[in-house]
């Protein structure tokens, strides 16, 4: 199982969840992705496009992670 | 072909959606494009494929920019007058994204010269503007497995049909009678209107992209039919014929898009 972290913070909206959503293609379904993300913004977009993806998405913090979906 | 940090931020708009990919985006990037016509619907082709981030474009063009072709053709200025447009595109294009490879072909494209001039292309698209030039590209491309974009306008009317030889209609599948030179009105002699070819042109693009991403389903097996006056539109669809002399007998294309 692969649990790559990708350290986002300084990149901005949408360059963020253009780089976690390349970062995903390489993974296999069921496989996870954290993410550090900063407050504000990001912290609210970057779950929300991933779930509007399809994605399964677990906050904690600035600490987001992804689960690709099948 | 990997992307650059560049290239995430430039094209980051097409990135987030859903439909679209780094997979997707990296196909464009290895992707080779023949459009053939730099006039007025070949204005917003070239403009929306360069700006997506196609690998390599060759442009096919003969003619010379003329004072009347500047109201519809928006990538030709007032002071290339004169100039051959395949290269007054060029200049154009290596500004709005260096990192496309954009070659001019100052030629007029015909029965003796189409496949050499075709030849290695994954995609053409069809900006011409004379029905005999049509032909012969939907021959050509046919005849050697290449996807196409055709596209038309007359007045307010225009039409986009995207066709994969072998295994969807072609275009002499839906108009199988090659109209007789100077039967049909060219857009001299009937007029057109800027924002058409803008709208016509702009949705070959759209064709275009969908066919070498497969990002979205193209439309094959038809033909959208715009009536700008009203938006009325139309797609009508058509199935290959058997007896096509065109693609008939072409087996499907090998490209994986």
């Amino acid at each position: 199982m692969s649990a790559e972290t990708l350290d986002l913070t300084g990149v901005l909206c949408p360059l963020n969840w253009v780089k976690a959503k390349l970062a995903l293609e390489e993974l296999d379904p069921g496989e996870e992705l954290t993410l550090l993300l900063d407050p504000g913004e990001p912290l609210d977009s970057v779950p929300r496009s991933a779930r509007e993806d399809g994605h399964e998405v677990r906050v904690d913090g600035t600490r987001v992670t992804i689960v690709k979906r099948g | 072909m990997s992307l650059t940090d560049l290239d995430l931020e430039r094209y980051s708009r097409q990135l987030v959606l859903p439909e679209w990919s780094g997979a997707a985006q990296s196909k464009l990037k290895e992707a080779s494009v023949m459009v053939v016509g730099a006039g007025a619907l070949g204005s917003p082709v070239l403009t929306y494929l360069v700006g997506a981030g196609v690998g390599r474009i060759g442009v096919v063009d003969s003619d010379s920019v003329e004072l009347s072709n500047l109201p519809r053709q928006p990538l030709h200025f007032t002071p290339d007058l004169g100039a051959n447009k395949a290269e007054s595109v060029m200049a154009k294009l290596a500004l709005m994204n260096p990192d496309v490879i954009v070659e001019p072909y100052p030629a007029r494209l015909g029965r003796m010269n189409a496949e050499a001039m075709l030849m290695g292309a994954d995609l053409v698209v069809d900006c011409s503007d004379s029905f005999a030039t049509r032909y012969t590209v939907n021959d050509t491309c046919c005849a050697m497995g290449v996807p196409l974009v055709e596209g038309g306008v007359l007045g307010f009317d225009g039409l986009v049909m995207a066709i994969k030889p072998g295994e969807s209609a072609c275009y002499r599948c839906a108009f199988p009678v090659e109209p007789e030179e100077g039967s049909v009105p060219s857009c001299r002699e009937a007029g057109v209107l800027g924002p058409v070819a803008g709208i016509v042109g702009s949705m070959q693009a759209l064709e275009a992209l969908k066919l070498l991403t497969g990002a979205v389903p193209p439309l094959l097996d038809g033909f959208v039919q715009i009536d700008a006056r009203t938006y009325e539109h139309t797609i009508v669809s058509t199935s290959r014929r058997p007896d096509c002399s065109a693609c008939a007998r072409v087996p499907a294309a090998t490209q994986s898009h």
